[in-house]
């Protein structure tokens, strides 16, 4: 039987790939991390996000 | 409409007096029940029951509950008894089993494993497919092991003064109510016999832990459970003395294991049947916009430089003797008449007094 790929093994990969945009967004954070709110750092958040949904896309 | 529906159901005051008076009770905690809630033992136990059936992906990842198991050995090792009966309390796949069969590098002039000195091993465990993942191994020709399927661990079926000595790995951080379980250990001891367990706490993964909550923060505006509150060194040797337990020793060890990223810790917990628990949790679990932006805080904020995030993993130890009329007492208070500090330093012509245990 071939291993099965867990929908969230290929996402983790997805992620990993994005490791320029995932240090962006993870530096916004720590930048002021005693002061979160919602959507403190939505720009790289979504920039984050659109690299790691092509790379998913890309991973079928 | 609706409110119309609602007051049918209020019965009038005349009528609702008095059934009140009859349900009316002293407020007295009924015994036995556990008086607080924190953890959904059925979950805990599909995510075991779910863990183990996967029998090859389990054993992998019971790296930490291997080493975790043979760590307390160590500590039976200083133990110079012989034990009849012994009760694995929460046994998981029998890792401590495991860890007494294996031989003992500690003592030259004498190699046995400590199995040898076990007559028969009780693994008690609520999760049968756990229980039963290594029952054809041959670590189980070492010791007679009785595996027993409890319904529960809060609640143990065993008489009074049966076991000589009781052991518990990695599951009492799952237990509810903690000082009822701790007292039941001490009522199935013999007396002078030693429990030593081991459980998560204080500052437990809490590279997750504050990774999630920064992600959360950030992504959705506010803060869920995701890992279980877990004791603090400090309230564990007061559980203990609330339990009965003497001669107490209580310390703490710091697991670090680095992982490639935050998905292959959350993995593995997953595998071993740790995941979270705790009632209250969000049914749909974790969003995966929240689960990558707390990967990519995971790396900011505790990575390593090589690109891996490390997750500690505190084990707190504890080892309690149930009480007995012949049992080293403390001496009290003052009465100590030789320097520790000369003692240590090789300068007191004669060692203290040591305890036979």
């Amino acid at each position: 039987m071939p291993p099965r790929t867990r929908p969230i093994e290929k996402f983790a990969a997805a992620v990993g790939k994005c490791s320029l945009e995932s240090s962006a967004y993870g530096k916004c954070i720590f930048a002021d991390y005693q002061n979160v709110r919602k959507d403190k750092c939505l720009t790289e958040f979504l920039r984050f996000k659109e690299c790691y949904m092509a790379a998913y896309r890309a991973g079928k | 409409m609706k409110a119309i529906s609602v007051c049918a159901l209020i019965p009038r005051p005349a009528l609702r007096r008095p059934a009140l008076r009859g349900y009316r009770r002293y407020a007295v905690q009924s015994p036995g029940a556990p008086t607080i809630e924190v953890f959904n033992n059925h979950t805990k136990w599909l995510q075991k029951e779910r863990a183990a059936k996967d029998a090859e992906k389990s054993r992998q990842v019971d790296y930490l509950r291997d080493e975790v198991a043979s760590r307390l050995c160590e500590r039976l090792l200083d133990i110079k008894r012989n034990f009849p009966c012994v009760l694995d309390l929460g046994a998981n796949a029998c890792n401590i089993a495991y860890s007494l069969s294996k031989p003992n590098p500690y003592q030259a002039e004498d190699d046995l494993p400590l199995s040898t000195r076990i007559e028969n091993l009780t693994c008690a465990e609520s999760s049968e497919t756990l229980l039963n993942r290594d029952v054809s191994l041959p670590f189980n020709d070492a010791l007679s092991i009785t595996r027993d399927v409890l319904p529960s661990l809060e609640s143990l079926p065993y008489e009074p003064n049966a076991f000589d000595a009781v052991l518990s790995s990695l599951s009492l951080h799952w237990i509810n109510d903690l000082p009822s379980v701790l007292a039941q250990i001490n009522t199935v001891l013999k007396p002078d016999g030693p429990f030593l367990g081991v459980m998560f706490g204080g500052d437990t993964l809490f590279e997750l832990r504050t990774s999630l909550q920064l992600a959360e923060l950030d992504r959705r505006g506010g803060v869920s459970t995701h890992t279980s509150p877990l004791a603090n060194v400090s309230d564990v040797g007061g559980l203990l003395q609330r339990a009965g337990f003497k001669l107490l020793t209580v310390d703490v060890d710091d697991i670090i294991i680095d992982y490639p990223n935050s998905f292959a810790l959350m993995q593995d917990l997953q595998a071993m049947g740790e995941s979270n628990a705790v009632l209250g949790r969000e049914a749909a679990g974790i969003r995966r916009d929240v689960l990558a932006a707390a990967d990519a805080i995971y790396r900011e904020l505790h990575g390593n430089q090589d690109g891996s995030v490390p997750a500690t993993f505190r084990l707190i130890y504890m080892i309690g003797w149930k009480e007995s009329p012949n049992q080293a007492k403390p001496l009290s208070r003052g009465s100590g008449m030789v320097s520790i500090k000369d003692v240590l330093e090789g300068k007191g012509d004669k060692g203290g007094k040591e305890g036979d245990s």
